[in-house]
């Protein structure tokens, strides 16, 4: 069974759309530009992949708006965006699944500033709402009024690629008639620095990953549109080498988990593999050798992280450019990998083909 | 795509679990038999002041580890009670499947304080690098060499029942050989304070589905059980404590922290887990139920019941004994049920001296109850209004 993707809505760095998330993959240029969100004097690092010109009001009534923190609004804007493209409405027996790598680290941040100003029984219970997980999830099922499951996913660089998983997971099951899959993440000073201190940041020529953020949300089992491709097949492993925050250098496991997207698939072969390499040196080698036990040269390697940083819209950006490469006839059957730090891997074949 | 067999039966071979009333098993069931909560005076957060000041706190001796949350140890014990009932599986094949609301925040916590006082050149980084809610199933993970995946639910105090859930799914499309399923929760600064911000918890010890009842008890704590297709686990020999024969998800899509009132959500979730075990709602022995003793849980769960099961089923809420251990409760409940279910006896809701007129049911008050139980519901519901319902079977 393979699972129609119909619709994909974008809160990307350096696009707001499907169509200039097309157009910025095709230009062969990058979003990653000096940060002027916040102040980095002091730190390594000055780069990363931000959304710059996204105004959530376009999206989202004000009113609602305000109950929403940064994520929310992503995830409600990729949404809308996401509905509106597949040509279709949705159904109350849809479901949500949505990946965050960091999650609200901001909202807790706020939060814990208010604890600490005004004291632990005057912080704003807004803020404290905004401050699980899930509230990006449960904002778009209570916009749309989506009844099937709803799940946050919060498995580092691989969140994304495991939620659609899982909503794929269900939607063969039949437990719902469609599902959005997605992601969310912010770029913010507390995250930026803290990676920037443990020197995961790319500086000054020393190798390392770039941080991104956005939105992205796909539409699964709804719509009219002609799908830009099918979700076919999924692999999950772990490399029992890997320390607990960064990336260890058992091949093998990224292999086993490549070989099982492809035998849940039904295909022995792919055209290409969007792959996990962010810049960070341990992960980038690990998955190279994978690639080069299983495939050797034969499969060209579509890096997307140079484009829109890692982690972006968490991780599901990376989704969004496989299926996008799929919709322009460019290749019939890929590979997604996402190696987390920590060990965890998730890796997808997405296809051109409904069977 | 694999699709998940429902035709496959999913066997718990183990299961482990820390709260406050106990560091395990055993502990936790002598709690529950002799009607004694672990409810008490809060000591963690020296020097804070909140507007209540009882807790659920695990009063335990966590292992070492580097660079591991009291969340993520938490979870490492828990899981290595429920791996060593499970004996010998096999490893490179297991999956970590982990429900936790809040992760790290404890300690992430402490680093936002240092950076107050010292400024971010000054603070140490390595209190929040244990942060992430990926924590405990890569600590668990790691602690055990576990080889089949990680995979961390966030789905606020939802979170481990659908961690379970999507276990049970992911052996049934054979996509792990082994899950080790469950949830874990240490208590912090941030989430005290944010349920006393929304005047949700008790100043009193909670009385879930009481006339009186004002809120929930925070509490912490761990439960991870040991999954495995029905078959695998006989071939290998293992004993088979219950099964999971089902499970049903479902959203309110009503409120970002409140329940929809008529329960809507929280009944399609029992009548998911229904549906996928094959039950008919007469089948229902007993309901753990996520009773949390907030005004509008309670009366929203017990709509639910109502309309799901009919009036007849007893329903008790384990968190009159260890509180709500938001994203771990899911998975300490799970445990609690397969307890139930082995030794036949239900437990029950303490300190229900008086029913709301809005909760009529039978809710097993103050003492346990023997009862011949073959199919129970666990249910577990959180923000946003995501609701899952787990539906175990006595093996």
């Amino acid at each position: 069974m393979r699972i129609p993707i119909t619709g994909i809505g974008v809160i990307a760095p350096g696009a707001i759309g499907i169509e200039a998330f097309r157009a910025l993959l095709a230009s062969g240029q990058s979003a990653v530009a000096d940060v002027d969100r916040f102040d980095t004097t002091g730190l390594s690092a000055h780069q990363a992949a931000l959304v710059l010109d996204f105004k959530p009001k376009e999206f989202i009534p004000v009113m609602k708006m305000r109950r929403m923190n940064a994520l929310s609004r992503l995830g409600v804007a990729a949404a809308k965006l996401a509905i509106a493209d597949c040509g279709g409405s949705l159904l109350p027996e849809t479901g949500v699944a949505i990946g965050t790598a960091f999650g609200p680290v901001q909202t807790s941040v706020e939060y814990m500033q208010e604890y600490v100003e005004k004291g632990a029984a005057l912080a704003p219970p807004q803020l404290f709402a905004e401050s699980v997980a899930n509230a990006p999830g449960s904002h778009i099922a209570i916009e749309w009024g989506l009844r099937g499951f709803n799940v946050t996913i919060t498995q580092r660089e691989s969140s994304a690629l495991a939620a659609a998983m899982y909503a794929a997971t269900q939607l063969a099951k039949g437990t719902v008639r469609a599902a959005l899959i997605g992601g969310v993440e912010e770029a913010n000073e507390m995250l930026f620095s803290v990676l920037d201190r443990i020197g995961a940041l790319a500086h000054n020529g020393t190798p390392g990953m770039i941080l991104g953020e956005g939105g992205a949300v796909l539409v699964a089992g709804a719509g009219t549109r002609k799908p830009y491709g099918w979700l076919a097949g999924f692999g999950i492993a772990r490399d029992t080498t890997a320390p607990i925050s960064d990336w260890g250098h058992d091949e093998k496991s990224v292999v086993t988990a490549m070989q099982a997207a492809l035998d849940d698939a039904e295909v022995t072969e792919v055209d290409a593999i969007f792959v996990s390499a962010n810049g960070a040196p341990r992960g980038d080698e690990v998955e190279a050798r994978a690639i080069q036990a299983r495939f050797g040269d034969a499969v060209p390697l579509v890096p997307t992280k140079q484009v829109f940083g890692e982690y972006a819209a968490g991780g599901a950006l990376q989704i969004a450019a496989a299926l996008v490469a799929l919709d322009e006839g460019r290749y019939r059957n890929v590979l997604v990998n996402s190696i987390s730090a920590g060990g965890g891997i998730v890796c997808a074949v997405l296809s051109r083909e409904a069977a | 795509m694999r699709i998940p067999d429902l035709n496959t039966r999913i066997a718990v071979t183990g299961a482990g679990i820390v709260c406050s009333i106990g560091r395990s098993k055993a502990e936790v069931w002598r709690a529950i038999v002799e009607s004694r909560a672990g409810i008490a005076k809060l000591t963690r957060f020296e020097g804070e002041t909140f507007p209540t000041d009882i807790a659920a706190e695990a009063d335990v001796e966590l292992p070492r580890g580097k660079r591991l949350s009291r969340t993520d140890l938490l979870a490492v014990l828990a899981a290595k009670e429920a791996l060593e009932q499970a004996g010998d599986i096999p490893l490179d094949r297991a999956v970590v499947s982990t429900g936790t609301s809040t992760g790290g925040l404890l300690e992430g916590e402490d680093y936002y304080f240092q950076r107050l006082i010292r400024g971010r050149r000054r603070a140490p980084a390595s209190r929040v690098l244990q942060q992430p809610t990926s924590g405990p199933s890569d600590a668990v993970a790691q602690a055990f060499k576990l080889g089949g995946g990680v995979i961390s639910n966030a789905t606020a105090c939802a979170s481990a029942g659908a961690a379970i859930g999507m276990a049970a799914d992911y052996l049934r499309s054979r996509h792990a050989d082994v899950a080790i399923a469950g949830g874990s929760d240490a208590l912090c600064r941030l989430t005290y304070s944010g349920f006393n911000v929304l005047q949700a918890v008790d100043p009193e010890p909670c009385s879930p589905f009481g006339a009186n009842r004002k809120g929930i008890t925070l509490g912490e704590g761990a439960a991870y059980l040991v999954l495995e297709r029905w078959d695998d686990a006989v071939a290998r020999g293992a004993t088979i404590l219950a099964e999971l024969s089902g499970y049903g998800a479902s959203c309110d899509a009503h409120h970002p922290t409140a329940p929809a009132e008529d329960g809507r959500g929280a009944e399609a979730a029992m009548r998911g887990a229904l549906s996928e075990g094959g039950l008919t709602p007469a089948a229902v022995d007993y309901v753990n139920a996520h009773g949390t003793g907030t005004a509008l849980n309670d009366a929203a769960e017990t709509r639910a019941i109502i309309a799901a099961l009919g009036t007849d089923v007893p329903a008790s809420s384990s968190k009159s004994y260890f509180g709500h251990t938001l994203g771990a409760s899911g998975a300490i409940e799970a445990v609690v049920t397969v307890l139930a279910l082995q030794n036949q006896l239900a437990p029950p809701t303490l300190r229900l001296r008086e029913p709301a007129p809005e909760c009529p049911l039978d809710y097993i008050p103050d003492t346990p109850r023997p009862m011949a139980l073959a199919n129970v519901l666990s249910n577990t519901f959180g923000f946003g209004g995501s609701n899952v319902s787990l539906l175990f079977r006595r093996a």
